[in-house]
């Protein structure tokens, strides 16, 4: 028996050192992070300017937005989009007050929401955001005189944001302690007047890089009575930008975010087609590049852009006829909503589209409004659709491969443009 | 602690034997000058011993007119022709009665000794004794038997063998002599004798002390072996006379005694011995070179081992018996005027196993240093006791309030510790730090106790119990915070030696032992309800293994006690069940190599010690085994490791019971002594091995910033689950736990089944984890959640946990990220009218209607309670809300007071019959 009892000893001590341990106790997998169906929005409610907020859905559901100031909720609005799957919602009506933010509680996925910041002059739009990066850049601006720009720092959320922004005009990198460790506190909108600060730069590019919390970021650029606003968006490598026809002048701007040289490529999806390097260049630590584009063509046009480091391209137009600015798109797809997207009552206004497959498409436009109106259009490869549009709380284009699509409109010196809002599953 | 002298002629001398025969041995006379000695008196008496041949006599160290001289000792024995037979080796202090010599050499001669020392009486008293030889303990420490001022009345006045003798006066056969080269000349007096002596036993001589023949010595040599250069001495001739595998386990044990005597003695305001043992090993640091010579020279003559020494040794520590009778002593004086008491602790400082019980204690209790100075962490399983009224309460009535609450019994151990917080005085704070230290040395003492009732009597048994506390298994679960465990193996060994019997116990007794093992198999199923089943089965392992004290039947009895465990099993059966909820514990390869190490060589052993070993080696090695390599649930992993570790002990406790040359024995030793050392680093953190941290205090920022009387409740949530207090829930990508926002304690350690709120609440975890929730703090409201605490390495939570709108995060704690719920409900009442914790129950202000209740829904709460969702609501009309004790749970609590009752009351009537 002692023998049997001394083998066993030694028996379980080898079954310890080479028997596996059973698989450790697992919490339950990660799930599918989604981002809520949010969107955050700039308000202005002051000096005869007043914003409306266009959502576009595909389903006729609830929505809430809310308004946001100073630490606090101003006011909040529940909607239905309807059966046309649209609505307009004063920001007024959901307690808005002077320059504020606005959160759009969207009823799907597959939705979108922009503003529509109107005064008797003057009138602009731009898709509202819904991702916040931790780095998002913007390019455009000017505080020369006459001008004025700002920057609107929204933060929708329950926690303090911190900011380091960084900004770049013809005198270089702007060295200025109101730019380091920005403190944007909960449901505040925090505007940085750049006119004050650095009066006098012909051309400006802001870098926001978050390092707390989350905050959107938009420009907004005054010139007269005339005011563009367009959003900062992540830095990248690959840009879609359609442009819509005319005379008018108009420039592409593209900034490079980082600190070494950057070398880019323009293509041109002209009236001829694709004319590949069509403009290339390199751009030095945080430089800019300016192309004017109503010297390429008058028609409506699109440009990809492509770089070897990250850049941010948008698209100014500038002229007696107003001021509209927007960002390029980072990619492509099926669908696009264009909220806000019509031709305002003695206006005009165009949805322009490329299609950036190497294949023929059939695009379908649909304006969403109660009395909707539905339009088909064939569009080769590589080849740029301008569809003149009708009044709608917006638009919805589908295709039948990928594209890119923007919109603007015109009402006496007043003008505007905005990049549509890509639905990736449609 | 009993002095081994063999007694080998047990009659008186008789010295006219030889003194006159012409063929007596030549004995040659060398005479050491002793500084302040009269030589030339001493010289005179030389001269006039009655014995013929005449001695020849050298002087050593001086020169004389008369006799010829040597410089030293070893120059004269060297100097010494072969037809000399005996060298008497004189100090000039000394002088001899003149039958002295004759004497020696009549006791040499007969009893066939290499060796012989005279009987020292101090020169100058009325026949004081100085000498009549002496043994050693195994750190060379002169144990002389002799009282102080004792009076020569021929009291020992037999030749018998010892330890040494001193070299004040000695014969000794001059071919010794000249072999071992003399006496070491950097030695003192005492410490030069016991090294010629131990020496001259190592040759293979015998050593004697022969108390017929008397020498009065005046001392003037220092011999009184005490002082700095003896204890340097001794060491010395230790460090000489050892073999390298006994000086491996000598010199640590001869440091760990010389620092409790240090310490003792400044306790008693002495500093000396510090210095002295501090000098000591200096002093031989630095003549290490010449120790190392004497080795060679001592290895060249060298006969046997190191056994020989043992045989006249004394057990354990002479200085650690001198310092315990004095501090007892000192101790008992205070209420022991007859010294009664004082007496009888001269027995137990020598009984063996008592300095390793003092020395397991101590190292114990230093184990517990922090715990003692700082208090209790509080983290992982280890928390705060209730009040004891509302433990006792809560473990009666059955409320369990971890998590989200549920209607089933509590852990055991709430109303264990419920109890003792009672008893002390209901200070539950002190009580935990007083259980805590205690259960410690009563694990060590439980330990010894066992192997005591087994029959082992070494000092191992109770170094034993170290591994027992900080063995393979319970150092796995107390470092990760299971005081619980700690508990359960300081009980266990009580329980199992509550199943084994004393060989020829009496019929009357059979109540007290049935009493005991009833008693004690409640007691540790409080605290480990799986644990009931171990006292049974280590009988059966016993048995099998030959052990002839286990009974299966008071085996049985104690597991009858484990009823203690049953309300609670009952209510949560995947505390045994369920495996997922198990602990990740991987034992280190070193604990099972160094248990079979430890064990395995019993199977050399005789008796008991070989019983005691293989039981330990197989319950250690093979409850580890299924521990670490069966998914099974939390409640029998527990049981598994802690058995492991009494397997462990009982391992310790045989393979330390004997030190012998046997080769068995010494790999056992080995193995037994890095098990406990192993232990003991395992414990080094003075917590005992529990980790580090205060849980409750880190998250005191939800009492102190509530404005409500009750703070609500904290979502914690992390990846790494060991970070989470107590048990935790599984959750979408992480681990999370409810706590109870005005801390945790003990009884929420262990959560219950999941009920619907549990359920709920998942989904609603599910829900925010997604990132499609703007509003959790909305949807965690409900659950009265007014704090989410993210802990660890961030994960993705952290950044779902940005884009949202009602979960402000707070930066309270640089360790975590805390988030604070404004919309949290309250637990009890509303937020305008809450209600604050009363007992096991609420209480608040009167009002008309329901009053919600954020727990789980259970009928057992009265007055007419009403599900309302996951929760329930209560009316509030008589302004307190209370679940009563009812069903399984009274009925089981009702049982176990039964049986501490019966346990009790057979003990009491054993103890009246004897």
């Amino acid at each position: 028996m002692k023998y049997l009892a001394a083998a066993l000893i030694l028996a379980f001590a080898v079954g310890i050192a080479i028997l596996p341990s059973p698989e450790p106790a697992q919490h339950e997998s990660q799930p599918a992070t989604a981002v809520p169906p949010i969107s955050v929005c700039p308000i202005v409610e002051v000096g005869g300017r007043s914003t409306n907020v266009a959502v576009l859905s595909s389903v006729n559901g609830l929505g809430r937005l809310t308004t946001f100031a100073a630490g606090g909720e101003t006011g909040s609005l529940e909607f239905r989009t309807g059966g046309s799957g649209s609505v307009v919602v004063p920001a007024v009506d959901a307690g808005a007050i002077g320059v504020s933010g606005g959160l759009v509680e969207l009823p799907s996925d597959a939705t979108a929401a922009g503003v529509l910041v109107n005064s008797p002059d003057s009138m602009a739009s731009e898709s509202c955001a819904d991702i916040p990066t931790s780095q998002a850049a913007l390019t455009g601006g000017s505080t020369a005189s006459g001008s004025a720009f700002e920057l609107q720092l929204l933060n929708p959320y329950a926690g303090e944001a911190t900011l380091e922004v960084t900004v770049t005009t013809d005198a270089g990198i702007e060295s200025d302690s109101r730019f380091d460790s920005v403190i944007v506190p909960p449901l505040t909108s925090l505007t940085l007047d750049l006119t004050t600060i650095i009066p006098g730069r012909e051309s400006i590019g802001v870098d926001v890089e978050t390092t707390r919390g989350s905050v959107l970021v938009f420009g907004r650029q005054t010139i007269g009575s005339e005011t563009a606003i367009w959003r900062a968006v992540a830095p990248g490598q690959d840009w879609w930008l359609p442009v819509p026809g005319g005379a008018d002048p108009k420039q592409l701007l593209i900034s490079s975010v980082g600190s070494g040289d950057v070398e880019y490529q323009v293509d041109l999806y002209g009236p001829e087609g694709l004319q590949e390097a069509f403009e290339t260049g390199v751009l030095g630590s945080r430089g800019q590049a300016r192309i004017p584009l109503d010297e390429v063509t008058t028609t409506a046009a699109a440009f990809r852009i492509i770089a070897t480091g990250p850049v941010v391209a948008d698209l100014w137009m500038q002229s007696e006829t107003g001021l509209a600015a927007t960002s390029a798109s980072p990619v492509d797809a099926p669908v696009w909503l264009l909220p806000g997207a019509a031709g305002p009552a003695g206006g005009s206004g165009s949805a322009v589209v490329l299609n950036s497959g190497l294949e023929e498409v059939t695009v379908t436009l649909r304006s969403l409004t109660d009395q909707s109106l539905t339009r088909d259009f064939t569009l080769p490869s590589e080849r740029v659709l301008s569809v003149d549009l009708v009044a709608a709380n917006g638009y919805r284009i589908e295709s039948t491969g990928p594209i890119v699509a923007m919109w603007t409109s015109q009402l006496g010196a007043a003008r505007t443009a905005a990049l549509g809002v890509p639905i990736q599953d449609g | 602690m009993a002095v081994r002298m063999s007694q080998t002629t047990p009659q008186v001398a008789d010295t006219e034997l030889v003194v006159d025969s012409p063929d007596a041995p030549r004995v040659r006379v060398l005479l050491t000058a002793v500084a302040g000695a009269d030589l030339s008196a001493a010289l005179a008496v030389v001269g006039r011993q009655v014995y013929e041949p005449a001695p020849e006599v050298v002087v050593v160290g001086a020169e004389t007119e008369s006799v010829s001289s040597a410089a030293s000792l070893e120059e004269a024995i060297a100097g010494t022709d072969s037809s000399v037979d005996y060298l008497w080796l004189l100090h000039s202090d000394a002088r001899p009665r003149p039958d002295a010599l004759a004497a020696m050499v009549s006791e040499i001669e007969r009893n066939e000794a290499s060796l012989a020392g005279s009987k020292l009486l101090k020169a100058g008293t009325m026949d004081e004794l100085e000498s009549v030889g002496g043994a050693t303990d195994v750190f060379g420490e002169p144990y002389s038997g002799l009282d102080e001022g004792e009076i020569d009345l021929q009291q020992y006045d037999v030749v018998r063998e010892v330890a040494f003798v001193q070299s004040a006066s000695m014969l000794v056969r001059r071919d010794l002599a000249q072999g071992l080269k003399g006496l070491d000349p950097l030695l003192p007096p005492v410490a030069a004798g016991l090294d010629f002596s131990q020496r001259a036993r190592l040759a293979g001589g015998r050593v004697i002390s022969v108390p017929s023949s008397e020498v009065y010595h005046q001392a003037r040599c220092g011999a009184r072996g005490e002082g700095r250069w003896e204890q340097a001495g001794r060491l010395r001739a230790m460090l000489t006379a050892y073999s390298p595998l006994t000086l491996l386990w000598v010199i640590p044990y001869d440091i760990l005694v010389s620092l409790l005597d240090s310490l003792a003695n400044l306790a008693l305001l002495r500093w000396r011995p510090a210095v002295r043992h501090g000098y000591a090993w200096l002093w031989n640091l630095y003549h290490l070179p010449s120790t190392i010579r004497q080795r060679r020279r001592l290895h060249a003559v060298r006969a046997e081992g190191d056994e020989e020494l043992f045989r006249f040794q004394a057990n354990g520590s002479v200085r650690l018996r001198v310092i315990g009778e004095e501090l007892s002593g000192k101790l008992l004086s205070i209420f022991d005027d007859d010294q009664a008491l004082a007496r009888r602790t001269r027995r137990v400082w020598g009984s063996p196993g008592i300095w390793g019980a003092i020395i397991a204690a101590i190292l114990v209790l230093l184990s517990a240093r922090s715990i003692v100075f700082t208090g209790m962490p509080n983290v992982g399983y280890s928390f705060p006791f209730e009040p004891p009224t509302v433990a006792l309460q809560r473990w009666f009535q059955g409320w369990n309030e971890a998590g989200l609450g549920a209607g089933s019994a509590v852990h055991p151990a709430v109303g264990a510790t419920g109890l003792f917080s009672l008893l002390w005085f209901g200070a539950e704070g002190a009580a935990r730090t007083v259980l805590t230290v205690g259960l410690s040395v009563i694990g060590v003492a439980g330990m010894g106790r066992l192997g005591g009732r087994i029959g082992i009597r070494g000092p191992g048994r109770y170094l034993a119990g170290i591994v027992l506390i900080a063995g393979p298994g319970t150092a796995l679960l107390v470092g990760r915070g299971s005081w619980l465990a700690l508990a359960g193996a300081a009980i266990l060994p009580w329980a199992v030696r509550a199943a084994l019997v004393r060989p020829g116990y009496s019929r009357g007794e059979r109540f007290g032992l049935a009493g005991w093992a009833l008693l004690l198999g409640v007691l540790v199923a409080m605290f480990s309800p799986a644990l009931a089943v171990v006292p049974v089965l280590a009988v059966l392992l016993y048995r099998a293994l030959g052990g002839d004290r286990g009974s299966i039947l008071l085996g049985v009895v104690a597991l009858i006690g484990g009823l203690a465990g049953f309300a609670f099993v009952a209510g949560d059966p995947g505390w045994i069940a369920d495996p997922s909820r198990r602990l990740d514990l991987e034992a280190e390869l070193l604990w099972p190599a160094l248990v079979a190490v430890a064990a395995v060589p019993a199977v050399a052993f005789g008796g008991r010690s070989r019983e005691l070993g293989l039981a330990g080696g197989v319950l250690s090695l093979g409850t580890l085994l299924v521990a670490t390599t069966v998914a099974v649930g939390p409640g029998i992993q527990e049981a598994l490791l802690i058995t492991s570790s009494l397997g462990a002990a009982m391992a310790v406790a045989a393979a330390l019971d004997r030190v012998s040359r046997n080769v068995f024995h010494i790999v056992a030793a080995i193995g037994g002594l890095a098990l406990v050392v192993a232990s003991v680093i395992a414990v080094g953190n003075g917590r005992l091995g529990l980790p580090a941290g205060d849980v409750n205090a880190r998250l005191s920022f939800a009492q102190t910033l509530s404005d409500q009387p009750d703070p609500g409740r904290i979502l914690f949530a992390s990846v790494d689950r060991e970070l989470i207090p107590g048990e935790v829930r599984s959750g979408p990508g992480f681990w999370y736990s409810v706590l109870d926002g005005s801390g945790t304690t003990l009884d929420e350690v262990w959560l219950p089944e999941p009920r619907t709120g549990d359920d709920e609440l998942s989904e609603a975890l599910d829900e925010i984890a997604s990132g499609t929730d703007l509003r959790p703090g909305e949807r965690l409201a409900g659950f009265a959640i007014s704090w989410v605490v993210i802990e660890g390495p961030t994960f993705f939570l952290d950044e779902v946990l940005v884009p949202q709108l009602d979960l402000p995060p707070v930066p309270l704690d640089p360790d975590s990220r805390v988030y604070e719920n404004d919309k949290a409900v309250a637990i009890a009442g509303t937020r305008d009218q809450p209600w604050v914790s009363d007992g096991v129950g609420y209480a608040g202000e009167a009002v008309d209607g329901p009053v919600p209740l954020a727990f789980n829904f259970d009928a057992g709460w009265s007055p007419d309670v009403s599900q309302s969702g996951w929760s329930m609501t209560v009316d509030g009309s008589s302004g307190m809300a209370n679940h009563p004790a009812a069903g399984l749970d009274l009925t089981m609590n009702i049982a176990v007071a039964v049986l501490v009752i019966a346990g009790l009351g057979g003990i009491v009537y054993a103890r009246r019959g004897r």
